[in-house]
């Protein structure tokens, strides 16, 4: 039993030790960029806690996994087994059965980013791309640019407008977070893009 | 999460024209339909990628910029193309030249124009809620899949994960010609330099293909454009300055 007991914490251990190694490259100060309205959040062991509460104490035999639940997100691996509780136990602690499989997915997803790219449009060179994905499970549920090519243009400025112009104006460019059906922008290149997301893809998985 | 998965009709993606091409079906149809549909914008965007290529020796933009190909030789879809750009040189004051690299290259407006047909062809077929985004150049037309105007985002120009603008509509063209994606790209064809002063203009109207030329027209034009977008019929815009000043038509479709 004690055995067993090591063998299943030893497994939780390097499981563990595995997706924080491979979601390391994720959390790189990039992602910080990234607007308040994204869908997903970052794997962190914060929400574990709550899935070890999952065994409602009625089975014995849900004793030995508990540790291994609270030692970090290696529940991800076994998504089947969160999904099986809430219909094994139909008793009066329903309620709390629910929110483990809720919050099961969110506990599982990761960001990789890949290597960056150079952006070259007939042999001039503009920059680099940097594509992060959003890994929950073995699927990719969303996929970002995070450095696109700037050419350094912010260093060039203009004169003032002529006060002809009768639009709105000279208010200074501002961001807006919004729930947006598609974008529009200037002509994105995307063989940089391509590879970046290639290479966040092999180092996923 | 945006999209539910219960949401009505159909999203693909895919990377056509050397760059991204994304159509949106909001349409509640059958999804062998949708599939057929999809399916028919595609092979149309294939179609005109190996047509007005200008990086595919063998397109016909290419053999006709090589005297290959005469104009009286020429498919009914060059032949129109290469009408209208003459039409928006005169129309730009010569801002918008096809030839402003020394050799053919209409794309400034065949990605805006391609994406407008894919879309006159889905109203056509009865798929009157969509949107095609080709490359960033947007056609939107009827709902989104929520039920409500579409929304459209204009890029940030100096952080592609924010939008500096949004715009609501449910029969728009949207194109933005820009420096911070390839750089100065865009040349002045009057000095034969890039052009500097704008970041980023956005031409909103219901034609994608004159949308596009116009953006790149006065992205050409430098800080001067912002005059002549502000005389231009049928068109709103925004743009924004290399110092960080926005701009835009005080009728611009703002989401309010």
């Amino acid at each position: 039993m004690r055995r067993a007991l090591l063998a299943i914490t030893g497994l939780a251990a390097s499981t563990t030790a595995l997706v924080v190694f491979k979601g390391s490259p994720g959390t790189s100060q990039v992602a910080q960029n990234l607007p308040t309205a994204q869908p997903v959040n970052p794997s962190g062991p914060g929400s574990d806690p709550a899935a070890a509460p999952a065994a409602p104490g009625t089975d014995p035999a849900a004793g030995p996994p508990t540790p291994s639940g609270s030692a970090g997100p290696s529940t991800s691996p076994k998504p089947g087994k969160t999904t099986a509780r809430p219909s094994g136990t139909k008793t009066t602690k329903a309620p709390s059965a629910p929110r483990t499989t809720t919050k099961a997915p969110q506990s599982s997803t990761r960001r990789v980013t890949g290597a960056p790219f150079d952006a070259v449009d007939d042999s001039q060179t503009y920059g680099f791309v940097t594509v992060q994905i959003v890994v929950s499970g073995n699927r990719i549920v969303d996929a970002v640019a995070l450095s696109l090519p700037s050419g350094g243009e912010s260093d060039i400025h203009s004169g003032d407008v002529r006060t002809a112009y009768d639009g709105s104006g000279a208010e200074v460019v501002a961001k807006q977070s919004a729930n947006l059906n598609t974008v529009s922008g200037a002509t994105a290149t995307s063989d940089a893009y391509k590879k970046s997301l290639r290479s966040a893809i092999e180092k996923a998985f | 999460m945006r999209a539910t998965l219960t949401r009505p009709g159909l999203c693909r993606v895919e990377q056509i024209m050397g760059t991204t091409i994304t159509l949106d079906l909001a349409d509640d149809l059958p999804p062998v339909t949708l599939r057929e549909l999809a399916d028919e914008v595609f092979a149309w965007m294939h179609e005109v990628d190996a047509r007005f290529s200008t990086y595919q020796p063998d397109s016909e933009v290419c053999r006709f910029d090589r005297g290959e190909v005469l104009h009286s030789e020429a498919s009914a879809d060059l032949r129109y193309v290469l009408e209208t750009c003459a039409d928006l040189w005169g129309a730009t004051d010569g801002f918008f030249d096809a030839y402003a690299t020394g050799r053919l290259d209409p794309s400034g407006f065949v990605k805006g124009w391609a994406a407008q047909v894919a879309s006159d062809r889905l109203v056509a077929a009865g798929a009157v809620n969509h949107c095609v985004n080709a490359g960033g150049d947007v056609r939107v037309r009827g709902l989104s899949p929520s039920g409500e105007p579409w929304r459209i985002g204009i890029r940030h120009p100096w952080d592609a994960m924010a939008a500096c603008l949004v715009l609501t509509g449910t029969d728009l063209a949207v194109a933005t010609s820009g420096v911070y994606e390839r750089g100065r790209h865009v040349l002045d064809p009057r000095r034969g330099t890039p052009a500097s002063g704008l970041r980023s203009v956005t031409v909103v109207g219901t034609d994608l293909g004159l949308a596009d030329a116009y953006a790149t027209a006065a992205l050409a034009m430098g800080t001067p454009g912002l005059n002549w977008l502000a005389r231009l019929d049928d068109h709103t815009h925004a743009a924004i300055t290399d110092n960080a000043r926005q701009y835009h038509s005080t009728n611009l479709p703002l989401t309010d």
